[in-house]
């Protein structure tokens, strides 16, 4: 079965990625229903913005995190200040980190499952004394469930593979920051441990290939429900 | 008063410019596709907040601007009901009907216990909403918004995409809610038959502007606008010169082309000038020969050039100098008649049963 090293690197992973989820899910819900529902001409460059980790190189996307969570970096120094400790070289910065970059697909997700929804359900609803919120809760939040629950599994099966941002704003510190992807590469710097890559590369795999088998499935849920 | 309304509205280039006033208890918009009245009925609910506007549903205002009043539009109390059910998904019928704020009290009140006994809905109450028929989801969605109580219920064209039976059952449905319940409606409809139904006053809107506003049957039976004659079926238009006025005789002369000429009610139409005039198919009489001591002022020579027979009808197309002109009348007088195309016969028309047409 698994060493003692390889059981930490699995349990620190699925804990960063479930933590990066937990953290996005609410904002990615949020900005995806306002980026589906929302006439302005705010809205493109919003939604371009939220896609920047989508396509920026993920060291790029570590460096700017770097600079804004480090300690001379604006939130990294209030953190300090408040703390009297640092962020980055942390489990939290590698959670920040999978956050960010399971981010997009996320409110993408989101956003297209609300688009889904018929918005004249929203305005009868408005039209029968539910407000704006209450509409949301009730209507289209039930509906576009499947397509939030799709979302959040692709944005944790993103976050288990973060490789670029974390090695640069977490480093590659055992049992703090060394995830799957990280350990991976270390053990690809010395020679003679094809085996262990191996192993790795194999659980990697079984994880994502199971996130995203369930991401489907909630997805066909969605399509089945939207036709019914 | 239940809607008193001012309203200035642009969208992509269409503007709606609308004011008036209604008692109701029904008050039937009544016009083609993009003449308005959805917008008009959009502005009402609070989904579309015109550029300039006064609204007040029953008193309360709910949009002044400029003014800067804006009710939302789940505090207005303006449920709607249009012609797809548009039920909760995910919510069984009971749950759908208890949606609105208070509606689950409701339904366990007297009224709730009406409501649920006029549109049948007793053995629906514990079903999914995906394995309702047609005619059961109707039902559904519209007690769902008489159990939001509404102040003013507002119909968006509640019957026009259903089969014609559906479309029976739903509009009997809205007569018992009118008579039972006692409910106030704003009714947007392009059917004339169905405004006569139901509707107590009518609007008629043509390119976003009220062409005309009164009880429905007299707005439907005297056109007083050529865009009102054509959507409700005016079956005989027509674009004529002014010959003279006859101020004594009380009556205007038109001419229909080789010698023929149409008395008309006496107008303030211009001499020399083209105007419009309309009169129902029904209003024509035929006979064979010139009826003698007539009162009616128009015994006109006229060709048969056509005959078809729809149902219980026959609609004789009828040369009358330049002009086509229908007459409708039974099989019965068609066949003692011994109408055929070609046939001359004398076309007999009330002065009184000629519309002057805005337009």
């Amino acid at each position: 079965m698994l060493t003692e090293a390889e059981t930490s690197v699995l349990y620190l992973s699925a804990q960063v990625a479930l933590l990066a989820v937990a953290c996005s899910i609410v904002p990615a819900t949020l900005l995806g229903w306002l980026l589906a529902r929302w006439n302005s001409a705010l809205r493109a460059p919003l939604q371009a913005l939220l896609m920047l980790p989508l396509v920026l190189p993920p060291v790029s996307t570590g460096y700017i995190l770097l600079a804004v969570f480090g300690r001379s970096g604006p939130l990294g120094a209030l953190w300090v200040q408040l703390t009297g400790e640092g962020i980055a070289y942390t489990t939290a910065a590698c959670v920040i980190a999978a956050a960010t970059v399971g981010f997009p697909l996320m409110v993408e997700s989101v956003r297209l499952s609300v688009l889904g929804v018929d918005p004249r359900l929203e305005q009868v609803s408005r039209s029968l004394g539910r407000g704006r919120w209450s509409t949301f809760a009730r209507v289209t939040l039930p509906l576009s469930l499947p397509g939030l629950l799709a979302g959040a599994v692709l944005g944790f099966a993103r976050a288990l593979g973060e490789f670029g941002a974390t090695i640069v704003i977490a480093g590659n510190i055992e049992g703090e920051t060394r995830t799957i992807p990280v350990a991976v590469y270390t053990l690809l710097n010395t020679p003679g441990n094809e085996t262990a890559v191996w192993r790795l590369v194999g659980l990697s795999v079984a994880l994502c290939v199971a996130a995203l088998m369930v991401a489907f499935w909630l997805a066909a849920r969605q399509r089945k429900r939207a036709g019914a | 008063m239940i809607l008193e309304a001012r309203i200035l509205h642009q969208l992509h280039g269409f503007t709606l410019d609308v004011k008036f006033e209604s008692k109701g208890p029904v008050l039937g918009v009544f016009g083609a596709s993009g003449s308005g009245k959805s917008t008009l009925l959009h502005c009402v609910a609070g989904l579309a907040r015109p550029r300039e506007g006064d609204i007040s549903v029953r008193t309360r205002r709910v949009l002044l601007r400029p003014g800067g009043v804006f009710v939302a539009p789940e505090r207005r109390a303006t449920a709607l009901f249009s012609q797809d059910p548009l039920l909760f998904p995910h919510l069984s019928v009971r749950r759908n009907l208890s949606y609105a704020p208070g509606a689950a009290d409701q339904l366990e009140s007297e009224y709730g216990w009406k409501v649920v006994a006029l549109l049948r809905l007793e053995p629906l109450l514990e079903r999914g909403v995906a394995t309702l028929s047609g005619g059961e989801k109707q039902r559904v969605s519209l007690g769902r918004a008489l159990l939001a109580r509404p102040e003013l219920l507002l119909l968006d064209e509640p019957t026009s995409s259903l089969d014609a039976e559906l479309a029976r059952d739903v509009l009997g449905l809205l007569a018992q809610v009118k008579h039972e319940l006692k409910t106030s409606m704003l009714f947007v409809t392009h059917k004339a038959p169905e405004l006569l139904a139901l509707a107590d006053d009518c609007l008629v809107l043509d390119a976003g502007r009220i062409v005309a506003h009164g009880p429905p049957v007299s707005v439907l039976s005297r056109p007083k606008a050529i865009g009102v004659a054509n959507l409700v079926g005016v079956d005989n238009l027509l674009r004529l010169k002014v010959l003279r006025h006859d101020a004594e005789g009380g009556i205007t002369v038109l001419e229909l082309g080789e010698g023929l000429e149409l008395a008309a009610p006496l107008s303030q139409a211009e001499t020399g000038k083209l105007s419009s005039i309309g009169f129902y198919a029904d209003e024509v009489l035929l006979c064979l020969d010139r009826p003698a001591g007539l009162s009616a002022r128009n015994a006109l020579q006229a060709t048969v050039t056509s005959l078809d027979t729809m149902g219980h009808e026959v609609l004789a197309g009828l040369q009358l100098g330049r002009q086509q002109v229908r007459a409708r009348l039974t099989p019965a007088a068609a066949r003692d008649l011994d109408l055929s195309t070609g046939k001359s016969v004398v076309a007999v028309i009330k002065t009184a049963a000629i519309h002057w047409l805005e337009g």
